[in-house]
Order: C-alpha cells, then structure tokens, then sequence
C-alpha cells in the first residue's frame, strides 16, 4: 500500500518556494513569517518534494514556538513528513526529538493545543514516537475540558489499535470502560464507546446492554455509535441475544435525530429478516421518505427501499401507497425513482388502488399548469401504461382519462398516449367500441403529427361496424376541410388558407435543416416528418382552425402524414365495402376517398410548398388510388388483416423479450452445478445475511478508499506485456500495463545488460493526451546483469487516446556523459475505459442531436456481410448494440444500428452504423461516431479505423 | 458512517484543499476529485453522485464545489449536515468565495474541517464552535501565563535574596582565612542578577539584610558590603530612605567598631577575592583576560592578555581624584588611556587624572573604564595552566589521562577543565582524580574543578574511561579559572584628591579571569571538528531534554562559545 495521503492543498507551481528561504524564514523570529514558511513547506512536502534538511530546522526553530497557528502547522507538518526510512522502514532517529515537544503540548495549559496534539497522535503510527506520550495522554482523560477528553479518548483508541499497541497501553478498555462511565460530553461518551466497540467489543456490549432501557435517552452521537456495534455484533454466530438488539433497535426507530432511525432501520433489516422487522424497517424509510425535504435523502432513501424490495418483496408490497405519497415530491428524478419501485411492487390486490392514484395525480397535472408537468404526465402515462400491460383489467378505468391527453402540447406525452391506446385496444377487445368512440370525438384534438398517424391507423384498423366506419370518415373528411387544398388562383391572392400556413412552412424547414436519424437507426437527409413534429411541438395552435388539424398539417407539408390519411380512407372504405349493403354508399365513399388522395397529389406537386412530395408518400398514395379503383380479395386481405396480425405479432415479441429478460435476470440467482453447497446449520455465504452484509460494508470502505485489489488474472497481465527496448540495448525493459479506473500503473522490469554498474538510473516518463504523471522519478543504482522492477503512477481524467513515451537514463563509472535509450511508445487503448451501457432510444436521440463533436468514418472493408460487419465492429469497439435483435434480422442489404457505450469518467459514447451492400457485393456507407467531448470522437473514430477492415476473421 | 474526504475542487476539477479522514493513497484521492465534475450531471435537482464504490455530496458555491466523499454505505442524512455545516464554514474562512481566496486560506479552512468531522465521525459543533476551536483563546492559558509570570517575580526576588545571603557568608567566612577562598564562579552572573533584580523587591531583601547584620552582630569581622551594594542599586524614587538607612547601617556599623576603610585596604593589599561589590565611594577594578589557545602536542597560538583599569566613583564630590598606580615591567605591554585623561601625567608618573582639572570622574553606578591594556608576545612558559590530554584506546574502552601543571606566578581559583565526551548513557567511569567532578550530561561534558591550585598541588591529574571512542572527541577541551593577580601587577597605590579633604576611601579589586582558554586538537582542523562537537552536543541536549522532565531554560552557553570561536 502506498503511503496514505492525509491532505491536498493546491499548489501554484508559479512561484516555487525554494527550500532554503524557508528555512531563512523559520529561523527568524518574525511570527508572520514563520506561519508563512510553515505553509509552504507543507505545500512543498504535499507537492513531492522530500526536504531532508528542513526537518532539523523545524525541531530547532519551530518546535519551540509559542503562536498556536505555528503549532498547528507543525502538527500538520509532522503528519504528512517521512518518518520512516524508505528502505528499512525504521523510525528515523531524529524523529524522537518532536517527543519532548508533543509531550509540552500534552502538558499544555491551552486546552485546544492539548486537544489537537491528541488528535495528531490519532495519525501516528510510530509506537517508538508514542511510547514516551503515553502518561501525558492518559493523564488528559481527567482533564476537566471535554474538549480534552474528546480526543484523548480518540487517541487512545488509535493507539491501541496499532500492531502491539495493546503493549504500549495494556490497560486501556479499564481506562476507557471507567470513563465512559463518569463521562457527561456526548462526543468524548461516543468516542470511549467507539474505542470499546473497536478493542474489547464485550465490555462495549455489556456497557450497551445494562444501559439497553436508556439507549432512547442517549446522545444521538451515541446511538449511532450503538447501531454500528449492534451491526457488527450481529455478525458473529452468537445469536441468542439477538432479542435484546432488536428490543434496543426498535426503541431506537422512534429516536428524535433521522440519522439515527435511518441507521437504525438498515441495521433491523440486516438483523432479522423476519417479516416484522422488514416492515418496521419499511415504514421507518417511507416516514422519512415523508419527513424530510431533502431530495438527496429521498432518493437515497428510495434505494434503500429498493434493495428491500429485492429481498422482501412481500412486505413492500404492504407500503406500496406509502411509497406513492412520496410522488407529491417536486422533483423529477425522486417521481421517476418512485414510479419505477412502485411499479416493481404492483399485485393484483393492490394495482387498483395505484392505478387509481396515479389517475389522481395525472388529472392533478391538469389543474396546477405545473413546471415540467407535461415531463411528469409522461411519466405518469407510462407508469399507468405499464399497469395496465400487466394487469389488463385497470385499463378500462383510465383510457378514457387517458384519451383526453392525445391533443396534449406535450408531444412525448401525448405519443404515449396514443401507443398506450393502440396497445390496449388490441389486448382488450372490450373496450374497442367506446375507445373507437372516444378517439373520434377527440381526434379534431391532435396536433402532433405523430400522434396524428398513429390515431389514424387505429382508425382504419379497427372502426369495424358500420357507423363507426362511416363516422370515422366523416371525421377524417371534416379535418381535412374543403377540397382542394390548393387551386391556380391562390397562388397569386394568397387566400386564407395558405396564409397563416406560410410561417408554419418556414420554421419547419428551418427545423429540419439538420439530418437525424430515424426510429430505426438510418439517417435521414430529407425533412422527415416524424422529426418536425418533434423540433417543433407546438405547431403554433394559434395558427391553425381548430377543426382542421390534418389539413394545417398536411399543407405544412407533411406529406408523410398525408400519405397514412390516404392509408386510413382506403382501408376505412375497403371495410365499409364490406359492412355497408348499399353498394351507393360505398362508391360514395370510394370516390370521396380517391378525390382527397387526388387533391393531395396535386398540392404535393404544386410550386406552392417548398418541397415536392417525396417519392415514398406519393408512391404509397398512388398505390391507394389504384387500390380503390381496382379492389380484389387478396389485396383485401391484405389491408384489412395481415396489418392487423403483424401489429399482433410485433406485441407478442415484445412481451415475449420482456419474458425473456426477465428469465435470463432470474437465471442469475441459480445455482452453478458446481456451486458449493451451503448448509443451513453451518455457516454459510448465503444463508446468514448479516454476515454478508457487513463484509459488504467492509468492503464498501474498502473500495471507496481504493484499497480493493482484485485478483489480477496473471494470463491476463502477460498478454499486455509490453517490450520498451531492444535485446541488444544495454538496458532492457519491458513493462505491463495495469489500468485502473482513474490510474494507468506501469510496472517496468529494467535489466541491466552489461558487465558494468549503471548508476543514477532513471526511468523518464513523458505523457501526451489528458495523462500525468503522479509521482518524479527516482535513480536507481543497478548491479551488472541484475534486473529491477519500478513502478509508475499515471493518472488519466479523461478517455482519450493518450500515448507515454520516455527514455532511460544511466551513467557508468567510466563515461562522463549521461547515456540515453529511447523508450517504445506506449500506447493507451482507449477501450480500456469504455463499457457497453444501454441508455432509452429517446435518451440516445436526445444526445446524439445535443453532441458536438462528430467523427464520420467511411466504410472499408472486406467483410461481405452487413450483419457481420455490424458484430465485428461491436466486438472490435466493445460497445453495446442497442437496435434490438428482431429489427436486424432478415435479409435486405442494410442495416442500420445504434452502438452505446460509457466510459469510467461518465462520458457517453454514440456510434450510429448504415451500411449498405452495393452492387459489387461490397459494403458501402459511414460510421458516425457522437460525443460531447472531442477526445472520445477522435480515438474511437481512429479505432474503427484501424479495425474495421476485418478481414482476418 | 464515515467521510473519507471533504474537500473544496473548482469547477475544472482542479483540487484547492482537501482533508482526508481515512488513509488512502494520493493517486486515488486525486483521481476521485478530478473525476467528480464529469460526474455532475447540470439541471439536478439532487446533490449527490453516486459512482461504483464512493459517493459524493456536494453543494455548489459559486465557482466552486464543496464536497464530502462517503461510502456508499454511508448515512446521507448525517452527511448533509455535516456539509451544510461546512458550507456555513467555507465564507467564514475564506475571504472570497473563488479559487484565489480559497487557496489563500487553505491552511485556515483544512482546520475548520477537522474541527468538523474527527476522523470521518460527525462532531455535532455549531460554526460558532469550531470557530471558537480554531481560535484556540483559553482562558487557563492565560491564567497559566499569569502564575508563571508571579512564578518567576517571586523565584526572582528568592535568588537575589539567596546571592545577598551567600554573598554575605561568604565574607564572613573569607574574612578569617584571608581571602583563601574564592567564591565559586558567578561573579559575573551576580552584578547581573543585582541588576535584574533591582525591583520592587528592593525593601524587603534590605530589611532581611538589616536582621542578617543584626544577628551577626556578634562577628567582629563581619565587613557586611553587601547592603550598601544593594543600597546603591535601587534606583531613583527610594533612593533618599535607602541613603539614609546605608547611612544607618554604616554609623551602627561604625558603632560596634568596624573600620570599614581598613576592610578595604586591606581586600586592596591581600589582593582579595576579585569581585567584592563597591562598598566605598570609589571603587577600582583591575582585571585581565586570558585568550590562550594551545595546541595539544604543545605550542601556543594566540596568547594575548587585555587589562582594563575601571573606576567607579559613588558621588560625584568624591570625583575629583587622580589615582597613583604602578605596575611590573613587562616586554610588550602597552598602554591605552581613556581619551579624557591626562597623557602627560600618565607617562610621566603613571598618575591618572582628569585632562580638565574641573571635570570630575564621572559618577554613578558605571565602572569607567580609564586605562587599558594589552600583553602580547608571551610565551609558553609564562601559561599560567598547562593541560596535557592522554587518551588511549585499548580494547573496547577509551582512558583518558589528563594533567594540569600551573605555574608558580599565580594562585588559581575555581579552576574548571572540560572535556568533551563522546554521548554517553551514563556517566563516565573516573579511576583517580584530584579535585571533585561532575558530569554534564545535557553537554556531554565532563567538568572536572579544583577550587583552589596553590602551593600544595601545583600540579595535578584525573583519569577516566568512557567506551571506546574516536581521540578527537576529547578536544577542544576548555579551562576556566581566576586568580586574584595579574600579569602586569598593575596596582592603585593611592588616591589623591583634587579638593580638600583627606585621602578618600577606595577599594580595589584585582583579579584575572579566563575569557577563552582552550587545548585543541589540531588548528587546522578546528573548525570541522567544531561543528561536529556542536551538532552532538545539540542532539544530545535534545536527546536528554525528552529524557529528563525538567527543561532548564538556561541557553547553551558552551555551545554559543564554540560557534563564536
């Protein structure tokens, strides 16, 4: 383990202080100045520098100062200064001077110099340097300031802690045990008690358990000292107490201070798992989750819950409208996190009534015009959505309410809306006729025209009697307006109509000057109309008569939009064909339907919009157009069912993937065959959860300090070897390359191979990119022929491709000049910093369009095959395909994908792959690659690059 | 429930101060903070991030982030107010809230943190409490400083009592044995100290006085100078009641027949004890110092001798005098008068007065120095001490045989040889000694004294062993001594006044002090060697200042010497 590092100041290397004009400083006797000198020494100490020399002066001048700044400082000084020699790992001898002036201080009539000389001893670790103290410490524990004894008390602890520091204060747990006893001040109790519970746990227990009916009237210092023993106690086997714990637990979960009844309810969990106990820890967390304002505390409070209802689910369930009420809550992230629980926690039993309060909350949205409430009616409609999958027989309650939402401004939610609408009326056969009711009624509502298309096709699909075909028609005929859309003369009077639409037209074109991507990952050039519905959500009501939504829309130029209208009347008038017994009113319909699509096609070929109607649109339109004139039963077919069945198949597959999922989650928590067994009455891994619990905060500290060193795999290491010289240099060197998440560990092996000693050899470091180097490098002195392993530290703040490149420098007794080798660059790979993530197809648009930087990459190479081109890029860039399985199947000559990665440093990384296979047979298109900062766009471009001929495989 | 870390990083991630409360490495600590800004996402409405294994609470203020790493396990609501606390903390701190301010008073702020959490456990402390903390004004402290300051005052007026007592017995019992002995060697410090301690405690040592002289009544002999000393340093505003009591203290003096003048004449002929403190109006001092430096296989380099004849006249009716003086003949001695005085007078028949016959001596406490002088060019044989250091090695011990050989010009007073030793646990084992010896463990000296070198042990020698040392350590090795005459024999024989009147009383005070006699090694190699004496000899004061409980406030004269040499 390095040497721990107790503080950080930042240090302007503008203005290097050198060493001995500090020490000019230290020796004068100008207070100021000493202080000052004081600072910078640390700051020099703290910046790498050893300052050998200091240290005397220090002893002679410093030592004996009576300014309480200046002791202080020493303090510090004396913290982060060597005290041990770097190669035998001894006490240096003149580290016994500071002795006599630790042992002054301990004496000392201020009670705060003696409080914080206690508190340095805490970080001392030198039992040579503490032996001489000990009296004087534990003559402070008398002392009538509490300020004192606080850290007497703490210092004693540390002391007796340390390897054989039981020898240098044998009697300490009586000291302790006694003044715990006689102690008022809740800080020095705490500490006495924390020093107990540390080096003799049982007197710590006995203290707790004759004291177990006052432990309520306690400090809360105290009682979170009492909860953390009761925690560790638990661990070990001897459990018949178990009771009193619990007794003193519960007691403790109506204490006055919230951190200590949030303390308190983790450790009940981890105690018992007996239902009760889970319960009272629940409703504990869902109190606080009431009581405090703090968003912090109830999202972290919601985790807890969280990783209650992993394990207890049962008894979650009985909070689950406890849990709701925290959604009164303003804040975004703490709804989403309380929507996801509740939604885990949902049963028969209860989905009734969270349906029924969340129905509450959506109309709440509707009254109070909420900042943001259009983001949490989203949430909301999804969360009710995902109810109502679940538990089919809710919907009916809210897809009314619901249905209100379609002519929401918020685009996103009123998309929701209308998938939720179409999904149910699938499932629920039931509600079809007053959904198809409903949809009529409000569709003159809808103004996005997303949510447009999609209410249009549930139209066609499933108007199926004969008044709601016809009204269905009327309908979309009365939004549409009077025909036609556009004639020779508006041209040059500019009637009403086209009027008000002009300004619409320009900020659409405006909006969709930029290319985007498409819901199934290509990339769209052409003003796609999907896409202005979004950049431009609110389509300027104003604008627009209040009827004729599909026409302020079509004449805006969304023939998109225009071509599902002609879709919809071919396959409401085909159906009507089919329940209608007038033959008249059918031909009616045809050819009102044909004359709109006829009216379509010559705005769409006007001069009046900018844009033509695209090819796709027209073509689609004048298919429907020969389709109503020349019907036959297989096209019938076609229309009126395969549509239907293939929407079918799609909900099946998504239900059959969620199904999945959840199997392969589920899958996890089985055992391997050759698990090891665990034994009920044994001790095992899995069964006593406490146990694991508290290694798992073991742990926990363990790895936030960065002292978790997993179990390097050797095979691996050596894969990374890299050679830095050549066989015949006379210094050879070759290193692997460790990268941790924030550092870059080189571990250099240099042989000398010669028959002379090189001496002052240095290993010279020098990085490019966002790396450096965390520690100067040392000289070495190296025998002939004898080899030594150095260590460098390089820390990395960023992904990027970084490059280290260095030399080794010697010199041998016989030639003056210092000889030099170049060193191998050493590359950093920036995959070791990048991991698959998945992220929301709307999350990924959101940043693919909010991205700055871009890097496109042509493609070349000499795989034939679009899906293995796709694998082989994914594998090479180790990145996660977020373009489920389903959509690249099947054989078509494109394809497109949506890679997703993060790094360690939190930074997303977007590939979005088109490839398309060409007449040669090669494959042709481009990789983009997105991210926020330019380093990641470049390097994995330069990656993609480098791999993506393939070819080898 | 522990904070690993509070720190205060800028918004690029750069570290400004950063505490630390559990061990971890500075690669990781480092990495942590620079990671952070990438972490803080913008337009949360929550203040904490959370990675793999740590997470971070934080609170913006300006351009800067406050911010406490836990782990994960930690107690979020205890470290929200452990951060709002630092939050209040920072602007007290810190005199602007961006990165300049806070760097400049980083040192300031580390110690509010630590106030704030110990050792990664809340304290529950108020701002007003760590500020009381971090100001560290106690009032015991300065309860204390006012004990030790009446301390002092009162081991001040004990001393001055206990030199008066001293002083006093010492007369007494010099008086009998015709000045055969010395007092031991504080001569200089005591003028010092009757100086120092010449305050308010002036009255009550005199009343003690007053008794001393009454109960020694009895004593014929008993010449008492000291109350007049002490009369004549107390100063202005009770000088008319002390003159009046001096002047009591005289007649009743008088009265029980002593004669003061014969006192002093007869000090002046017995060459008495050097340091008699006025008593008489006029008062001559005559001293030499010694500057011997001796090479330890024999040889003298500079061997030089400067005189100084003082005078101090009491009241100035009694300054105008001319003093008669004569001397032995010596090759190389030269004289120096005070500007002031006669030349012509002086070379014509060493008399010294007063240029201006109008012009008194000046008058007072202050001793004026009115002639000096210099002997230069004396050889060996004139040394009034010779010192020969013999150590051997033999096994895995070191003897050392020292001998002094003084001449028969003089008698020697508190004669004090040190040795240098090499740092010793204990002290030296001495096999045979002539004289008494003590060891300086704090100096790592061995003193070895001999209050008086006459007639009977011209000559003497002391043997020792310490473990085996390097024969370098015991030089230079240094000699202190008095004796009551001088090389030039330069005496007062008598004091003629100028006005009417008879001959005024005077005392005179003869003696020669040691100001730097050493036997070295080599004088080449002094200076190195110095500096190596030096540096053990503070290791060991250090070393023996944490063994031993009492820490002597006294500077370290020797040390001082050396370097000055």
């Amino acid at each position: 383990m390095e040497k721990p590092c107790t503080l950080l100041v930042h240090f302007d290397k503008g203005s290097p202080s050198m060493a001995n004009e500090i020490k000019s400083d230290l020796e004068g006797s100008d207070v100021a100045a000493k202080v000052d000198a004081m600072k910078r020494a640390i700051m020099l100490l703290l910046n790498g520098e050893t300052l050998p020399h200091l240290f005397i002066t220090v002893v002679r001048y410093v030592l004996p100062s009576e300014d309480h700044t200046i002791q202080k400082l020493l303090l510090l000084y004396l913290e982060i200064v060597d005290k041990r020699d770097a190669t035998s790992g001894k006490v240096l001898p003149e580290m016994i001077l500071i002795c006599q002036n630790l042992r002054n201080n301990l004496q000392h009539p201020n009670e705060y110099i003696r409080g914080v000389t206690l508190r340095f001893l805490c970080r001392l670790n030198e039992p040579e340097l503490l032996e001489p103290l000990v009296p004087s410490i534990l003559a402070n524990l008398e002392h009538r300031h509490h300020f004192i004894r606080r850290h007497a008390l703490s210092a004693i602890s540390a002391i007796y802690r340390l390897p054989h520091g039981d020898q240098l204060l044998p009697d300490a747990p009586d000291l302790v045990d006694r003044a715990l006893a006689g102690e008022q001040d809740a800080a020095a109790r705490r500490n006495a008690f924390l020093m107990l519970c540390a080096c003799a746990q049982e007197r710590a227990i006995a203290y707790l358990l004759t004291n177990a009916d006052r432990v309520a009237e306690w400090p809360d210092l105290l009682q979170m000292a009492a909860v953390d023993l009761i925690r560790k106690v638990c661990r070990s086997p001897n459990r018949a107490d178990k009771g009193r714990y619990i007794k003193i637990i519960i007691s403790l979960l109506s204490a006055p201070n919230s951190a200590v009844v949030y303390e308190s309810a983790g450790v009940l969990v981890s105690l018992s798992s007996a239902p009760t106990a889970v319960r009272a820890a629940a409703n504990t967390y869902c109190q606080l989750l009431s009581s405090q304002s703090d968003n912090n505390v109830k999202l972290i409070v919601l985790d807890r819950l969280h990783e209650l209802r992993a394990s207890h689910r049962d008894v979650m369930v009985d909070v689950v409208m406890d849990v709701l009420r925290a959604l009164s809550s303003p804040n975004v992230d703490v709804r989403r996190k309380v929507l996801d629980l509740v939604l885990d926690l949902l049963t028969p039993r209860n989905v009734e009534e969270v349906v029924m309060y969340l129905k509450k909350e959506v109309v709440k949205t509707q009254a109070g015009d909420l900042e943001k409430g259009g983001e949490y009616r989203q949430m909301l409609v999804q969360a009710i959505h995902s109810c109502a999958v679940e538990y089919p027989e809710v919907a009916g309650s809210v897809v009314h309410l619901l249905m209100d939402f379609l002519g929401d401004t918020n685009v996103a939610a009123a998309v929701d809306v209308v998938l939720f609408v179409r999904e149910i009326i699938e499932t629920n056969p039931k509600l079809r006729v007053s959904m198809i009711q409903r949809l009529i009624d409000t569709f003159y509502q809808i103004r996005a025209s997303r949510v447009c298309s999609c209410a249009l096709w549930i139209l066609g699909e499933y108007s199926l009697s004969l008044s709601e075909v016809e009204s269905a028609i009327s309908t979309i005929k009365q939004c549409l307006g009077d025909l036609p859309f556009y004639t020779v003369s508006e041209e040059g009077e500019s009637t009403d109509a086209s009027k008000p639409a002009q300004p619409v037209v320009n900020s659409v074109t405006v909006s969709s000057r930029r290319p985007v991507v498409l819901a199934d990952g290509t990339y769209a050039t052409q003003s796609a109309a999907t896409e202005t519905a979004i950049s431009s959500p609110a389509v300027a009501p104003g604008s627009l008569s209040s009827t004729q939504n599909l026409r302020s829309l079509i004449l805006s130029g969304d023939f998109f939009l225009a071509a599902v209208v002609a879709c919809t009347l071919t396959k409401l008038v085909l159906r009507l064909e089919e329940v209608q017994p007038s033959k008249v009113e059918a031909n009616k319909a045809s050819t009102g339907a044909l004359l709109i699509m006829v009216s379509i096609l010559q705005l769409g070929q006007s001069s009046y919009l900018p844009h033509p109607i695209d090819n796709d649109s027209y073509d689609r339109i004048v298919l429907c157009v020969r389709l109503l004139c020349n019907t036959g039963d297989d096209v019938r077919k076609v229309w009126l069912q395969s549509c239907r069945q293939s929407f079918t198949k799609m909900l099946a597959e998504k239900q059959f993937r969620e199904t999945e999922e959840m199997k392969a989650k589920a899958q996890i928590s089985h055992a391997q065959p050759d698990d090891l067994i665990d034994f009920y009455h044994l001790k095992s891994r899995r069964g006593m959860s406490q146990l694991e619990l508290e290694d798992a905060v073991q742990d926990d500290l363990k790895a936030a300090t960065g002292e978790f060193t997993k179990d390097a795999d050797d095979a691996n290491k050596l894969n990374r070897i890299l050679q830095l010289t050549g066989f015949s240099d006379p210094v050879y060197a070759e290193a692997y390359v460790t990268v941790h998440h924030y550092d870059i560990v080189l571990d250099v092996t240099v042989i000398n191979r010669t028959k002379e000693t090189l001496q002052n050899l240095c290993l010279e470091l020098a990085t490019m990119g966002d790396l450096k180097l965390v520690d100067r490098p040392q000289n070495y002195t190296l025998a002939p022929e004898s080899s030594k392993h150095i260590r460098a530290n390089i820390k990395v703040s960023s992904t990027e491709t970084g490059v280290i490149f260095g030399n080794i420098v010697y010199e041998t007794s016989n030639v003056m000049e210092r000889s030099v080798v170049v060193l191998n660059d050493i590359h950093i790979d920036i995959m070791d910093y990048i991991s698959p993530a998945t992220c929301a197809d709307v999350a990924f648009r959101n940043m693919w369009a909010e991205f700055e930087w871009e890097n496109k990459v042509a493609v070349n190479t000499v795989i034939q095959d679009e899906k293995e081109f796709l694998d082989h890029i994914i594998k090479s860039t180790n990145m996660k395909c977020l373009t489920p399985p389903s959509a690249l199947d099947g054989e078509c000559g494109f394809i497109a994908a949506n890679l997703y990665a993060k790094s360690v440093f939190g930074e997303d990384a977007l590939v979005n792959i088109s490839v398309e296979k060409q007449a040669d047979g090669k494959l042709g298109g481009y990789i983009r690659i997105r991210s926020k900062t330019q380093g990641i766009a470049l390097s994995l471009g330069d990656k993609i690059t480098l791999k993506q001929k393939g070819g080898s495989s | 429930m522990v904070v690993l870390a509070a720190s205060i990083i800028s918004k690029s991630g750069k570290a400004l101060v950063s505490r630390q409360f559990v061990d971890m490495s500075r690669i990781r600590i480092e990495g942590l903070l620079a990671a952070f800004p990438k972490l803080v996402g913008s337009g949360k409405q929550h203040t904490y991030v959370e990675t793999e294994n740590v997470r971070y609470v934080y609170q913006p203020i300006e351009a800067l982030y406050l911010l406490l790493i836990t782990n994960k396990q930690s107690n979020i609501l205890e470290d929200l107010d452990t951060l709002r606390l630092l939050s209040k903390l920072v602007p007290e701190y810190a005199p602007s809230l961006d990165e300049e301010g806070v760097c400049k008073a980083a040192f300031e702020l580390l110690f509010a943190f630590i106030e704030a959490i110990s050792l990664g456990n809340k304290e529950n402390v108020t701002v007003a409490q760590v500020k009381q903390y971090c100001e560290m004004e106690s009032n015991e402290e300065k309860l204390h400083k006012l004990v030790m300051q009446s301390k002092i005052n009162e081991t001040r007026d004990a001393m001055r009592r206990k030199v008066t007592e001293i002083e006093k017995s010492k007369t007494d019992r010099g008086k009998p044995d015709k000045g055969g002995f010395g007092p031991l060697r504080t001569p200089n410090s005591f003028s010092d100290m009757g100086i120092r301690g010449g305050g308010p405690g002036g009255d009550p040592i005199f009343g003690d006085m007053d008794s001393f002289t009454h109960k020694a009544k009895g004593r014929p002999s008993a010449p008492a100078p000291a109350p007049a000393s002490a009369s004549a340093k107390v100063p202005g505003g009770m000088k008319l009641s002390k003159g009046q009591k001096t002047s009591q203290f005289l007649e009743s003096l008088k009265a029980e027949g002593e004669v003061i003048l014969e006192d002093t004449q007869s000090s002046a002929t017995q060459s008495r004890s050097s340091y008699i403190p006025p008593s008489d109006p006029i008062t001559v001092t005559i001293e030499e110092k010694l500057n011997v430096t001796v090479k330890r296989d024999g040889g003298v380099s500079n061997f030089d001798i400067q005189g100084t004849l003082a005078l101090q006249v009491l009241n100035d009716t009694d300054g105008f005098i001319q003093l008669q003086i004569e001397n032995q003949d010596l090759p190389g001695l030269n004289f120096k008068t005070h500007p002031n005085t006669n030349k012509e007078l002086f070379n014509s028949q060493q008399i010294v007065g007063a240029k201006d016959p109008n012009r008194p001596f000046p008058s007072g406490q202050n001793e004026t120095p009115l002639v000096k002088w210099r002997i230069q060019d004396l050889n060996e044989s004139s040394l009034p001490l010779a010192v020969n250091c013999w150590p051997s090695v033999s096994g895995n011990e070191t003897y050392v045989n020292i001998e002094y050989e003084a001449s028969e010009m003089f008698d020697l007073h508190n004669v004090v040889i040190s040795i240098p030793l090499p740092t010793l646990r204990d002290a030296p084992g001495v096999t045979q000694i002539d004289g008494e010896w003590k060891y300086d463990s704090r100096n790592s000296l061995l003193e070895w004294s001999i209050i008086l070198i006459d007639q009977s042990n011209r000559s003497g020698s002391l043997e020792f062993t310490v473990p085996a040392a390097d024969p370098s350590i015991f030089f230079p090795i240094s000699i202190g001594f008095s004796a009551s005459n001088t090389f030039s024999d330069l005496k007062v024989t008598a004091i003629r006044p100028l006005r009417e009147g008879g001959p005024p009383k005077f005392s005179q005070r003869n003696r020669l002090v040691t100001a730097n006699f050493q036997v070295v090694l080599r004088l080449a190699r002094l200076f190195p060697h110095l500096i190596k004496a030096l540096c053990q000899e503070c290791l060991a004061r250090l070393r023996c200042e944490y063994t031993c409980s009492a820490i002597p406030e006294s500077p370290r004269g020797k040390g001082k010497n050396e370097v000055e040499c």
